[in-house]
């Protein structure tokens, strides 16, 4: 509505904080970055947009959210953006003060049926190396190395089901 | 009207109102197809068996069959392809006979016969005729004899295992033509395949196709086929009853596929000639014919663009697809399968279809949605359904068995929902199936709906100019997600605002409530975010004013 002293604001809050939004979950891929938004400018004009479930506020501060624009399903952490800079401080003091490059939790992105397990603890992989295949849906899906590591552990066996996060292989 | 004319008219009606082909029937199948089947039985007062894995034991065809029988854990191998534990099922319940929808027992020759061994009536063609059209050679072999064009290929089981025979069968290439494909005589969805462009891939090419179909179907026989390209893949319903009648109830076509798996249906097929439609209907009931099938079958063809039809296989079993046969024709196809088997001829209104098949009035699609992830790959994406929503409204169809909060299992077919659309002509069904796609809502789980948004609004489809090799170039799944990325990056940090801002003015809702499928729609997003803004391979066809009414 815009009267003649321009577009009418909305209650008392006259400048609402920016806010960071980073994919996360079956939503995180290679690459992603951190966008930082305002709040109150989310236009979805031409799209079909649900809102699923919106979660409950972690220690630090975030929240996430699940939204579908035009049939994309995303996962989304969202938290202020002022937040988020104290947190990435904090989180870069405590990098450099500790041993960069920490061991690898290789997670199951789809639940399913392990079919084979390519690799035993005390393995060494290449980077893009099988490392086992999940079989969901009557298909197989290999997962592979995304660096090159020694394996620790590998905690299912063929055979064995697996939740969405439950851990598959350790890379050391 | 005469008095013959009323008691002849009596007796039709008396036929299907106060008897019923069977008292009681068990559906050896899960998802969608029996419920599908369950509510045609209950149309005709059949009473209904299901069955069930562990994984199923809280699903819809499990809640809405009279009875249920628990068959075995979730995999499949130890549940839903258990012959004994099915026929044991029907016989314990007292079921007259069994239906086997779709997939799982439906086209095993074995399970066919031992239903029938068992004194039950099995829902589809005889196991005699399963046997033969499930093998591919038999069934090229039976095309032929009966004059049907077949696919240039081999017609006899290739002897992978000799090398003193492998100069024959490169020469018998040669005559076929490169590129051909290797298929497996079991062989089904994909199995057993494999392209092969030159003479010198082809001993690899054979072996490893062999291989992989006596893994599969634990018969490896092989045989050539020369690869048809660009083809369309359109296939006839048919419908024979026990005393030999067979018709043709229009075709479909199902061009647009992934993998050899089928996306998208819809009858009548584009662009055929009135001439073409008929030769196509006929060359159909005489292979069928020459099967001696019975029941519900399809036939499966090419079209080539010297417009010429060849002989793929048939298929005896109801199809994924029939619903949209059954939008055009009016017909029940489940409740013609179950008359047919419990002896009664083809019935007049079935008779009625065939003819006016032939010069449709009518056009019905449909679109299958499935729990796959088009931004990788179509990666499977089974988890727990949040908020579920299916469109409704005048000429739309939805087959489904999901419900909001249901879990997909990882161990049956990704297929979750088939959405059909029906109107007097192929452009009013793909505007209802725009309208239907935009009102489809699901959280919870990646599924295939973006692919299918923007399918049906690209000008190659809504043109008619499709073929069998059409996904191949038109889907980047990928860049079409991140499209969309900034909004809703926009939308959720949106939704975190609003819930702040309503718990601080006292509202109802605290933060931290979860909430399903609340649609919001604004209309201040950045023009340049807009789907149809950029030079993109996929084109919006320009109707984006309907969609923009939708939700609200």
């Amino acid at each position: 509505m815009s009267g003649p002293d321009g577009p009418a604001t909305k209650g008392p809050n006259v400048a609402p904080p920016p806010m960071r939004v980073t994919t996360t979950g079956a939503s995180l891929r290679p690459g992603d970055q951190p966008r930082t938004v305002d709040p109150t400018d989310a236009g979805a004009s031409g799209s079909t947009v649900v809102i699923g479930r919106i979660g409950q506020l972690d220690r630090d501060g975030r929240r996430q959210v699940e939204v579908v624009v035009d049939g994309w399903r995303f996962e989304l952490l969202v938290e202020d953006e002022a937040r988020a800079v104290l947190r990435e401080r904090a989180s870069r003091d405590r990098t450099s003060a500790g041993a960069a490059g920490g061991p690898l939790e290789i997670r199951a992105i789809i639940p399913g049926r392990i079919a084979s397990v390519a690799v035993a603890p005390g393995d060494t992989v290449e980077a893009g190396q099988t490392l086992l295949a999940v079989e969901a849906m009557k298909m197989q899906n290999e997962l592979r190395a995304p660096r090159a590591g020694t394996v620790t552990r590998v905690p299912a066996g063929a055979g064995a089901t697996v939740e969405v996060g439950d851990v598959l292989v350790v890379l050391g | 009207m005469t008095a013959a004319q009323r008691s002849a008219g009596r007796k039709v009606s008396l036929r299907k109102d106060s008897r019923r082909p069977f008292d009681r029937i068990l559906i050896a199948n899960r998802g969608e197809i029996a419920v599908r089947i369950i509510r045609t039985c209950r149309d005709l007062g059949i009473e209904t068996v299901a069955v069930f894995s562990d994984a199923d034991a809280d699903a819809l065809h499990v809640r809405t069959a009279d009875t249920a029988v628990r068959l075995g854990p979730a995999p499949a191998a130890e549940s839903y392809l258990r012959a004994d534990a099915i026929i044991e099922a029907a016989l314990g319940t007292g079921a007259q006979a069994i239906h086997p929808g779709y997939g799982f027992l439906s086209e095993r020759a074995g399970f066919a016969r031992a239903v029938t061994d068992a004194g039950l009536v099995f829902v589809g063609p005889r196991s005699d005729a399963i046997e033969a059209l499930g093998d591919k050679l038999t069934a090229r072999r039976t095309a032929q004899a009966a004059g049907v064009p077949v696919v240039p290929g081999t017609f006899d089981a290739i002897k992978v295992e000799r090398p003193d025979g492998v100069a024959a069968i490169v020469a018998a290439a040669e005559g076929i033509g490169f590129p051909l494909f290797v298929k497996a005589s079991a062989g089904g969805g994909g199995r057993g395949m494999r392209r092969v462009a030159t003479a010198t891939e082809l001993p690899a090419a054979l072996s490893a196709g062999s291989a992989e179909a006596a893994a599969a179907f634990g018969d490896g026989a092989v045989y050539l086929e020369r690869e048809v390209r660009p083809a369309r893949h359109i296939e006839v319903q048919l419908l024979g009853d026990a005393d030999g009648t067979i018709v043709a109830l229009g075709e479909r076509d199902c061009s647009i596929q992934r993998r050899h798996q089928k996306l998208v249906e819809e009858s009548p097929a584009p662009g055929l000639t009135p001439d073409e439609r008929i030769e196509l209907h006929d060359l159909a009931i005489r292979a069928a014919r020459a099967a001696r099938l019975h029941n519900a079958a399809t036939a499966e063809f090419l079209f080539d663009t010297d417009r010429r039809f060849w002989f793929l296989e048939v298929n005896a079993r109801l199809q994924v697809e029939h619903g949209v046969t059954e939008l055009i024709t009016d017909l029940d196809l489940v409740a013609e399968q179950l008359w047919i088997a419990a002896g009664e001829p083809l019935s007049a209104p079935v008779l009625a279809a065939a003819v006016a098949a032939r010069s449709p009035t009518r056009h019905a699609i449909e679109i299958r949605l499935a729990a796959e992830d088009p931004s990788r790959a179509f990666a499977p994406s089974p988890g727990r359904v949040g908020s579920w929503q299916m469109p409704s409204g005048p000429g739309v169809r939805v087959d489904t068995a999901i419900r909001a909060g249901e879990r997909v299992p990882p161990d049956y077919d990704p297929m979750i929902a088939k959405i059909m659309t029906v109107g007097p002509d192929r452009t009013s069904a793909i505007e209802r199936m725009r309208r239907a796609l935009d009102e489809v809502q699901v959280t919870g789980i990646q599924t295939t709906l973006p692919f299918d948004r923007a399918l049906i609004r690209d000008v190659a489809f809504t043109t008619g100019e499709i073929s069998t090799d059409w996904v191949d170039g038109h889907w980047d799944g990928e860049a079409r997600r991140l499209d969309v990325l900034p909004v809703a990056a926009g939308v959720a940090a949106g939704a975190v605002f609003d819930g702040r801002a309503a718990a601080s003015g006292g509202g109802r809702s605290a933060p931290g409530d979860t909430r399903w499928g609340r649609v919001t729609l604004r209309d201040d997003r950045d023009p340049s975010l807009r789907k149809d803004a950029g030079g993109s391979a996929w084109r919006s066809a320009g109707r984006r004013a309907a969609s923009d009414r939708w939700p609200r």
